[in-house]
């Protein structure tokens, strides 16, 4: 029997390590699969808080946030309760109250919270950004902006704050300043292919000979950094054929963009042919 | 003329060499712990992050300014050193240079760090020599001349010896140099027991004086901004893109491949 034993401890180890290392590759890529984190976690929290040591109280920081995406109150409170006893006065716990107050959308005492972490620390980043995801949460677009627009004037190197404006501006359909903070995304992380298909599609969306000519340069510079981007294949011959299209290009310029709608409809076929390849597989 | 080479008794190795190097190593690393458990919190006030946040951002506009259009790289360049309301020409910071007299936190870092690393160099320095004198502890490998000798010879009374013998203290610093690297690979970067990183920052402490000279870096940037001009990689784009047929391998598979981002 103690061969018995020792063998079913064994499986339990591996699992649990399983287990803990999923949550750990999860929290590293920042995954948002709150219902897998949930149901791993709070398995893990459950049975076997014991045996995780100190990793227990980062994982008792991811189920939360993952809780509160599943509307798991208790599960949240549970894991608050935990972190609030072993971490007292600690900001990282009462911005994580925090949220939780804005899962239960009780705005006002979520907004007291995060002014008090401010007090303490006026450079806490996390208080800051959260309230301005209570603005957005509430709807009022054009005060989250202001926010955040000051809020950038101060902390210009906040990237995830940039791309938040740029789609704040977006939903105003203000393409204009949305581009403006896709290019300081584009310059502090110039091989992200994302950023520069992303701005190409603004720049299409603008409108008017110059900005198609930029989204076209923009999207062959994706296409460039990542030659499987087929949404820029797209892009690519989409703004090359309305160029070459336009009334007001000369027979150069429209001869070139002819050029490349061909050079993108070959691409794009081959990309096809390649998809039915593996289909047929 | 031949050296005469010297055949030390296996012992020296045995109860001299190892047991230094397992002391600095051992005090090496209680001087780590120690250095965690006194570390201070540097408060930074929102201004100093805004501003080093400011440099950066100008840093990369210099750097990657190529891959904006020109007019929004002109756009950022006048926003900066624009003569009458350019950030770099208008802002200016009170400078309060941080002397260890009128700093009482700085005075209080620097006994610190006097405290754990040069007070216990000298202690075990010192009891090192004491324990360990009178024999010949190694050789190094290269020629040195007799002026080293009074240095590196210290209880070893012989005029004829060579110079490139040396005594167990000069053992015992070498000691302290060459672990640094063991302390990376065990403690990792940034150790508190890294003892040629924290001469050279003592050094050059003196040299940098913190960033009380936010105003002399806002003035290089300012400088190094006017000379960089706009050269847009995305000039020829095309032509370099159609060069050749894209690549489609790997693109309808299940593994997403982690581009580089």
């Amino acid at each position: 029997t103690s061969v018995q034993t020792d063998w079913r401890v064994n499986v339990l180890i591996i699992v649990l390590t399983e287990m803990r290392d999923k949550l750990r590759k999860w929290r590293e890529d920042n995954h948002r699969n709150s219902e897998q984190i949930v149901d791993v976690g709070e398995e893990l929290i459950n049975e076997h808080a014991s045996k995780l040591g100190d990793d227990i109280w980062i994982i008792y920081e991811q189920v939360m946030i993952a809780a509160l995406d599943c509307s798991r109150d208790d599960l949240a409170w549970t894991c608050l309760q935990e972190l609030k006893r072993q971490f007292p006065g600690s900001q990282r716990v009462k911005r994580l109250a925090g949220m939780r107050l804005e899962a239960l959308e009780k705005y006002e005492d979520a907004s007291k919270q995060y002014d008090s972490i401010l007090q303490d620390d006026p450079t806490n980043t996390a208080a800051r950004k959260r309230k301005i995801s209570i603005l957005k949460a509430q709807g009022k677009s054009a005060e989250a902006i202001r926010e955040l627009n000051e809020y950038l004037e101060q902390f210009v190197g906040d990237q995830e704050a940039w791309h938040e404006l740029s789609e704040l501006y977006i939903n105003e359909h203000d393409y204009g300043k949305a581009a403006f903070c896709l290019e300081e995304l584009m310059m502090t992380n110039p091989h992200n292919h994302l950023y520069c298909e992303q701005y190409a599609e603004v720049k299409y969306t603008q409108g008017g000979l110059e900005n198609l000519e930029l989204s076209r340069k923009y999207f062959a510079q994706a296409l460039k950094l990542n030659n499987r981007n087929m949404r820029a294949l797209f892009g690519l011959y989409m703004s090359a054929s309305h160029i070459a299209a336009s009334p007001k290009v000369n027979a150069t310029v429209k001869k070139a963009n002819v050029k490349y709608a061909t050079w993108a409809t070959n691409q794009i076929n081959r990309a096809y042919q390649v998809s039915y390849a593996r289909c047929l597989l | 003329m031949a050296e005469p080479e010297l055949l030390l008794d296996s012992n020296i190795r045995l109860w001299v060499v190892l047991p230094i190097v397992f002391i600095t190593f051992l005090v090496g690393v209680i001087r780590h712990y120690v250095s965690i458990l006194l570390q201070s919190d540097k408060k930074l006030t929102l201004e100093q992050v805004s501003d080093s946040q400011v440099l950066i951002r100008s840093r990369i506009l210099r750097e990657n300014g190529k891959y904006i259009p020109k007019q929004s790289f002109l756009m950022r360049k006048f926003y900066f050193n624009n003569q009458e309301d350019g950030f770099f020409k208008n802002t200016k910071r009170k400078v309060v240079p941080p002397s260890p007299m009128t700093d009482p936190s700085m005075l209080t870092d620097m006994m610190k760090g006097n405290v754990t690393n040069v007070l216990p160099m000298i202690l075990i320095g010192g009891w090192i020599n004491w324990t360990f004198s009178g024999f010949v502890t190694t050789k190094v490998p290269f020629p040195l001349t007799l002026r080293f000798k009074p240095m590196l010879q210290q209880g070893i009374e012989l005029l004829s010896l060579d110079a490139s013998w040396v005594s167990s203290a000069s053992w015992y610093f070498l000691n302290v140099f060459g672990l640094r690297s063991m302390y990376s690979l065990i403690l990792g970067q940034d150790n508190g027991a890294d003892q040629s990183r924290i001469m050279q920052e003592q050094m050059s402490g003196a040299a940098m004086a913190m960033p009380a000279d936010t105003n002399k870096a806002f003035k290089a940037e300012w400088e190094a901004l006017e000379l960089t001009d706009h050269q847009w990689a995305l000039e020829n784009i095309e032509e370099e893109l159609m060069s050749r047929e894209l690549d489609l391998d790997g693109m309808f598979s299940k593994e997403l491949p982690t581009g580089i981002f």
